[in-house]
């Protein structure tokens, strides 16, 4: 059901919001909810949706910072970096949330998510003097609350 | 011009400014992995700032989401691309992709 | 308001035209890649911009479908010459499972 209403949302907007196409898009609505069910099935993880805005607004304030910083960096005549590259374990569970993490991450200042591997991120930072592994850790929490999973170590 | 406007053009020229950093940074970063960063980086933010200057204008709601639906579908592919174009790079860097 | 628009337009263009540099020079095909990338997130700005300035909200979802063919660009590319998906190569959960 919830599928359903997301994919009528966009068909909504695509359509941008003609009310004599709303017809057809509920009979696409359907099928496309039908097929996704089929290709994707539930994955075992829901998110909290009272999480979300607090997520999303987590993640656009911080990648905002992030391209900053590297404009920051762009701009300064000595061109400040130190890049390299970082093996780090992540306590999420396999699935959406590994996946949505390494993503994150990718847009968060610093990082970007080269492998992902069983629990083993590699990452390549464009400043290893950066407190990254902190970084790291706030986005895994902030991940492990969207989907209201335990990280199973005291982060 | 209003207040709305002039703080639209502001949003705009700010979104420019952080394109022609973005490229900038493919010509000054030493690396194609450095290069990655200021381009998903700071692109997305210029985006983000040109789509809500961008905001204001739209017709009517359906528009305003289609700007905003727009904007997530281009962060999501920018950081699937940088995650993918980093792996391509490192495993022509180790020269043995058969490395697990 | 409209000279705003048509001045970013330009604008997004002329940065357009220093990726071109970037392709011709390389010096890696992965350089290449990502200046076409650029033309992807840029080519997006640009499209909205003038679907603005031009009353075209047709452009708009050329705008959508830009964004679309910018990641399958770039999947064909990692797949095709850096042969991310050769068959010992890790096929694990992370890059599968995008929805």
């Amino acid at each position: 059901m919830l599928r359903f209403l997301a994919v009528l949302l966009v068909w909504w907007i695509l359509t941008d919001g003609e009310a004599s196409a709303l017809a057809f898009g509920v009979g696409v609505a359907v099928l496309v909810m039908l097929v996704s069910a089929v290709l994707f099935p539930r994955s075992g993880y829901r998110l909290v949706w009272y999480r979300v805005p607090g997520f999303l607004w987590f993640f656009v304030v911080q990648s905002a910072v992030a391209g900053l910083d590297v404009a920051r960096r762009l701009l300064a005549p000595s061109l400040p970096i130190a890049p390299g590259l970082r093996a780090l374990t992540v306590h999420l569970p396999e699935g959406a949330p590994r996946w949505l993490l390494a993503n994150v991450l990718s847009l968060l200042p610093g990082t970007l998510s080269v492998r992902l591997q069983d629990n083993q991120l590699l990452m390549h930072c464009l400043d290893t003097g950066m407190p990254l592994e902190a970084q790291v850790r706030q986005a895994e929490r902030r991940v492990a609350a969207l989907f209201g999973v335990d990280t199973g170590v005291a982060l | 011009m209003t207040l709305l406007e002039l703080a639209q053009a502001v949003l705009l020229l700010a979104g420019c400014f952080f394109y022609a950093i973005g490229t900038l940074g493919l010509f000054r970063f030493p690396d194609t992995l450095t290069r990655i960063h200021a381009l998903t980086k700071v692109d997305n933010l210029g985006l983000g700032l040109i789509v809500l200057g961008l905001l204001p204008f739209a017709a009517h709601l359906a528009a305003a989401a289609k700007l905003l639906l727009i904007w997530l579908l281009a962060l999501a592919a920018s950081a699937t691309a940088a995650h993918l174009v980093a792996l391509a790079v490192r495993q022509q860097q180790e020269g043995n992709p058969h490395d697990d | 308001m409209s000279l705003v628009l048509a001045l970013v337009a330009i604008f997004l263009l002329l940065t357009l035209m220093a990726g071109l540099w970037r392709i011709w020079h390389g010096p890696k095909d992965v350089d290449r890649m990502l200046a076409a990338q650029l033309f992807g997130t840029t080519g997006v700005a640009l499209l909205l911009v003038l679907a603005e300035a031009m009353a075209t909200p047709a452009l708009r979802d050329v705008a959508l479908v830009l964004a679309v063919l910018a990641i399958v660009a770039t999947v064909a590319f990692v797949t095709r010459v850096a042969q991310i998906d050769r068959p010992s190569a890790d096929r694990k959960e992370g890059a599968d499972d995008t929805p």
